[in-house]
C-alpha cells in the first residue's frame, strides 16, 4: 500500500511536469504568432484538398470560389483562428499530447508521409535503441569497474579515474563523436563516418543486421565514452562512503569473506544514493544523445531535430520538444520504481 | 574556512594549480579582446563576406609548412602612396611596385587588384596592372578606366569612396583574355577561354611545357607585380592601392572556405565563452542560494511551494526545452543565458534546503538564537557562511555545463548570428563537411578551445573538494 502511495505521489509530480512543459510549449507558440500560423497552414492543405474534391463536381467558377470561401471560414471557426490564441489553450495542449500538429512543411517519412505523428514515431525506436545500447554498456562497465576501483583508493588507476571522470565533464559528447569520426573514419577508415546502413545494403539479414552493428558502433562508443568516467566515479565514490561505515568494519570483524561483504553490505546499501545519481545523468544522456544523432547522421529523434531546426519545421520541432521529454519522464518514472525497490526507507516514511 | 585560507588548499592540489594557471590565461585573453575588437564585429566583420574576400579559402595555418609541401604564403601589399611618379605631359602615372619572392612549387590560390577612393577633375583616370616575371617578360594583365563623370555630378568626382574597386583578377574576362595574349605573344601557345579558366596563376607564375594544352611548370624567383595610376589633372588623387597574391596557407590558423581567418574567429570567442558561463553560473547561484535558504529555514507553504517548483524544473529535459524556446523566440545569447538560469538554480535550492535543515536543527544555530540574534543574522551570519564554500563549488560546477549548453545550441544551428562562438564556428565546419574533406584547422581548434576552458573550472571544482570535505583534506596533505 505504501509503496503504491510512494509511486503514485512520484507518478503524479512527473505528470506534473508533463504538464507544465505542455503548457509551457503551448503558451509560447500562442504568444508569440506561432500557433497561428501553424493552424492556418493546417487549414490551407485542408483548403487545398477541399479545392480538388469540389472543383470535381461544381462546375462554375463563381459558385467555387463562393463555397471555398465558407469552407474556410468554418475551418477557421473549427480550428479556433478566430478567437484569440489563449482560448484555444486547451485544444492546442491536446493536439500536442496526441502528435496532431498537421504536416510538416518540407520533411518525410522514410515512406514519403508527411504527417507530422508519422514522421516522429517512426524515429523513436532508433533513438531508443541509441540511448539503452549505451546506457546498459556504460552502466555494466561502470559497476564493474567503479566496485574495482573502491577496494584500492589512492592507487594510480584510481587516481587516473578521478581525473577522466572529472575531464568527461568538459568533454560534450558531439565533439567526441567528431573526434572518433576524424581518426577511426576519416584517416584509418575502419568505421563507417555515419548513416544506419552502408549504401547500397548488404542482402540478407545477418548481414544486414552486422552492417547496422557496424554503423551504430561509432555513436554508441562516443555516449559510453562520455558517460564511463562520471558513472565509474560515482559508483567508486559511493561504495567507498558505505565502506567507511561501522556495519562493514563489523561485518569484516566478523570474518566474512571480502566478497559477501562487497556484495551485502557495501553495494546494496550504496545502490540507493547510485541509482539517484543515475537518474541525474539521464539529462546529459538524453541531451547528448540528440547532438551524437546529428553528428553521425543517425535518423533518430536527435537528429530530426537538427533537421527541422535547419528547414524551420515548426510542427515538428513541437513535437520533438514534447516527445523528448515524455521520454525523458518515462525513463524517470522507471527509475523511481527501481529506487523505491532498492531503497526500504522510502518505503516505510511514506506510511 | 576563511577565502584565503580556501584558496591556500585549492592551490595545494596540482588540480588547483593547473585550474588557476588556465583560467588566469582565458582571463588574459579575454581580457585584450575589448582592446582589438570593435563590440559589433559579429555582424560588421565576421558574418561579412567582403571583410574576407581577400583571405585564402580554406586554407591551412601557415605553420603546416614546416612539415609537407610548401604552399606559397599569403601576400597582402598596401600601398597608400606610390613607390615613383612619372610625369609626362599633363599626364601623371603613379607607379606602385610590389616585389616579393616566390618560392613555392604551388602558384598563388588567386590574384586580386584593390583601388581605394580616387577622384578626378578632367579625364577618368586608367588603372592597369602588369607582372614581372624572374625570366624577364612581363606580363600585362589589366587595363581598366574608371567610370568618367555623370552629367549630375561636378569635379571633383569620386570614386570607390565606400568601398574599394576589387578586382578579382583569377576571374576576371578581361584579366583572362590578356592572359591568354600573353602566352601566345611570348610562348606560342594557344588557349581557349576554356582552357585559361581555373589557370591563370599557373600560367602567370609558370613556362609552359606543351604547345597546345594549359600544362605549366612552375617558375620560382623573383616577381614584380606594378599597379599604374594614369592621371590627368595634377590635382586628381589615389587614395590607396592593394596588391593580393593569396597563398595556400594563411596566419596561425588557417581560414575557413568563406576565407575567414579562424584565429580572430577563434579569439573573439574567450569573452563570449567566459561570459555564459560565469555570468549564467553566479546569477543562477544567486537564485538556488536565496530560495535554498529561503525555503529550509521558511518552513511551512513558501516551503512547500519552492520545493515543487524545483521538483518539476529539475525534472524538465533541458536540452529540448532550450532548442524549442530559442527556436521560437529567436536566437539571442541574453536568451539563452537567461534560460540557462531560469533552469539552473532548481538544483541548488533542492540541495541547500536539505542543509539549512541539517543546520537549524544543530546546537550553534540555537546558542545564537539563546544570544538573542534576529532570524536574519543567523540566516545570514551564521548558515550562509558555513555553506559558502559549498556554494561556491557549486558555481564553479555549474560553469563548464553552461558553456557546454551553448555551444551544443550552436552546433545545432542557433547561434547568436551578432556574435561568433566557438560552437558556431564548429557548426559551419559540420555543416560545410570539413570533417568528411580533412579540414581539421576548422574543426580540432574551436573544440579544444571550449573543453579547454570547461575543463577549467572542472579542475578548479575538483581541488575545491578538500575545501568541502575535511577528510579528504587531511589525505590530501
Amino acid at each position: 500500500m505504501a509503496l503504491a502511495y510512494t509511486l503514485g505521489l512520484r507518478a503524479l509530480s512527473l505528470v506534473g511536469v508533463v504538464l507544465v512543459v505542455l503548457v509551457l510549449v503551448v503558451v509560447t507558440l500562442g504568444a508569440t504568432g506561432f500557433s497561428d500560423r501553424m493552424l492556418t497552414a493546417i487549414v490551407s492543405e485542408e483548403m487545398r484538398g477541399q479545392r480538388q474534391a469540389l472543383a470535381e463536381t461544381i462546375r462554375d467558377p463563381e459558385r467555387l470560389e463562393e463555397t471555398l470561401r465558407e469552407r474556410r471560414i468554418d475551418l477557421e471557426e473549427f480550428y479556433g483562428l478566430d478567437d484569440p490564441w489563449y482560448t484555444r489553450l486547451p485544444a492546442m495542449v491536446g493536439r500536442v499530447l496526441t502528435l496532431d500538429l498537421g504536416s510538416a512543411r518540407n520533411l518525410r517519412s522514410f515512406d514519403g508521409s508527411s504527417r507530422v505523428t508519422d514522421i516522429v514515431l517512426e524515429r523513436v525506436p532508433y533513438s531508443m535503441m541509441l540511448v539503452t545500447t549505451s546506457l546498459v554498456i556504460t552502466a555494466i562497465i561502470g559497476l564493474w569497474l567503479g566496485a574495482k576501483l573502491a577496494t584500492r583508493v589512492g592507487t594510480r588507476s584510481d587516481r587516473l579515474t578521478s581525473y577522466l571522470a572529472a575531464a568527461s565533464n568538459a568533454l560534450p559528447a558531439w565533439w567526441a563523436g567528431i573526434l572518433l569520426i576524424l581518426v577511426l573514419s576519416f584517416q584509418l577508415r575502419i568505421f563507417p563516418s555515419g548513416g544506419l546502413y552502408s549504401s547500397p545494403p548488404p542482402e540478407g539479414e545477418l548481414l544486414r543486421f552486422m552492417d547496422l552493428l557496424w554503423h551504430a558502433a561509432l555513436p554508441v562508443l562516443t555516449l559510453v565514452l562520455v558517460s564511463v568516467g562520471a558513472w565509474t566515479y560515482v559508483v567508486r565514490t559511493m561504495l567507498l562512503n558505505t565502506a567507511q561505515e561501522f556495519h562493514v568494519t563489523a561485518a569484516r570483524a566478523r570474518g566474512l569473506p571480502e566478497g559477501q561483504v562487497m556484495r551485502r553490505h557495501i553495494l546494496r546499501v550504496a545502490a540507493p544514493p547510485i541509482a539517484t545519481n543515475i537518474i541525474l545523468a539521464l539529462t546529459g544522456s538524453i541531451g547528448g544523445a540528440i547532438l551524437t544523432e546529428t553528428v553521425f547522421n543517425w535518423p533518430g529523434m536527435g537528429r530530426l531535430y537538427f533537421d527541422a531546426i535547419t528547414t524551420a519545421d515548426e510542427a515538428v520541432i513541437v513535437a520533438l520538444t514534447f516527445m523528448f521529454t515524455l521520454m525523458y519522464v518515462a525513463a524517470r518514472f522507471v527509475l523511481e520504481i527501481l529506487y523505491v525497490v532498492l531503497d526500504p526507507r522510502v518505503r516505510y516514511t511514506a506510511q | 574556512m576563511r577565502p584565503g585560507e580556501a584558496l591556500r588548499v585549492v592551490l595545494r592540489s596540482g588540480s588547483g594549480r593547473l585550474g588557476i594557471g588556465l583560467l588566469a590565461v582565458l582571463v588574459f585573453v579575454s581580457l585584450l579582446v575589448p582592446f582589438f575588437y570593435p563590440l559589433d564585429f559579429g555582424l560588421r566583420f565576421w558574418n561579412n563576406p567582403i571583410a574576407w574576400a581577400d583571405n585564402p579559402k580554406a586554407a591551412p595555418p601557415a605553420w603546416t609548412n614546416l612539415v609537407g609541401d610548401q604552399a606559397p604564403r599569403h601576400r597582402v601589399f598596401d600601398a597608400e602612396s606610390p613607390s615613383q611618379t612619372v610625369e609626362t605631359g599633363p599626364a601623371t602615372t603613379r607607379l606602385y611596385s610590389f616585389t616579393f619572392d616566390h618560392d613555392s612549387e604551388t602558384p598563388p590560390t588567386f590574384l586580386s587588384v584593390s583601388v581605394g577612393e580616387v577622384s578626378f577633375y578632367d579625364r577618368p583616370p586608367v588603372i592597369s596592372m602588369s607582372l614581372a616575371r624572374p625570366d624577364g617578360l612581363t606580363a600585362t594583365i589589366l587595363q581598366e578606366v574608371v567610370r568618367g563623370q555623370r552629367p549630375d555630378e561636378t569635379p571633383p568626382v569620386s570614386r570607390f569612396a565606400d568601398e574599394p574597386r576589387r578586382i578579382f583578377l583569377s576571374g576576371d574576362t578581361n584579366a583572362l583574355t590578356a592572359a591568354t595574349d600573353f602566352l601566345l605573344q611570348e610562348f606560342g601557345l594557344r588557349l581557349s577561354e576554356a582552357e585559361i579558366q581555373g589557370n591563370l596563376e599557373a600560367a602567370l607564375f609558370g613556362t609552359p611545357t606543351s604547345s597546345d594544352a594549359p600544362e605549366f611548370e612552375p617558375l620560382t624567383g623573383e616577381y614584380t607585380a606594378t599597379i599604374r595610376v594614369i592621371t590627368y589633372d595634377s590635382r586628381d588623387a589615389v587614395e590607396s592601392v592593394r596588391f593580393v597574391a593569396a597563398g595556400g596557407v594563411f596566419g596561425l590558423m588557417g581560414t575557413d572556405t568563406q576565407g575567414r581567418n579562424l584565429a580572430t574567429g577563434l579569439m573573439f570567442g574567450f569573452p563570449v565563452a567566459l561570459i555564459i558561463g560565469i555570468s549564467t553560473s553566479v546569477a543562477a547561484t544567486i537564485l538556488g542560494t536565496f530560495f535554498g535558504i529561503l525555503s529550509g529555514f521558511s518552513g511551512g507553504r513558501t516551503d512547500t511551494i519552492i520545493q515543487r517548483v524545483s521538483d518539476v524544473m529539475t525534472n524538465i529535459p533541458l536540452l529540448p526545452i532550450l532548442i524549442f524556446l530559442i527556436f521560437v523566440l529567436g536566437q539571442k545569447l541574453w536568451l539563452v543565458m537567461t534560460i540557462l538560469v531560469i533552469f539552473g538554480w532548481p538544483g541548488l535550492t533542492i540541495i541547500l534546503r536539505s542543509m539549512v535543515l541539517q543546520v537549524r536543527s544543530g546546537q550553534l544555530v540555537e546558542a545564537t538564537q539563546a544570544l538573542g540574534a534576529s532570524r536574519w543574522r543567523i540566516m545570514f551570519r551564521h548558515v550562509f557562511f558555513q555553506m559558502a564554500p559549498f556554494i561556491v563549488a557549486q558555481m564553479i560546477f555549474f560553469t563548464p555545463a553552461a558553456i557546454l549548453a551553448e555551444a551544443g545550441l550552436s552546433f545545432l544551428g542557433l547561434g547568436d548570428p551578432s556574435l561568433p562562438t566557438w560552437g558556431q564556428i564548429l557548426e559551419q565546419g559540420f555543416r560545410t563537411g570539413a570533417i568528411f574533406i580533412g579540414y581539421w584547422w576548422w574543426i580540432l581548434p574551436p573544440g579544444i578551445l571550449i573543453v579547454i576552458t570547461a575543463m577549467t573550472f572542472v579542475l578548479l571544482a575538483l581541488a575545491m573538494e578538500p575545501v568541502l570535505n575535511p577528510r579528504l583534506r587531511e589525505t590530501a596533505a
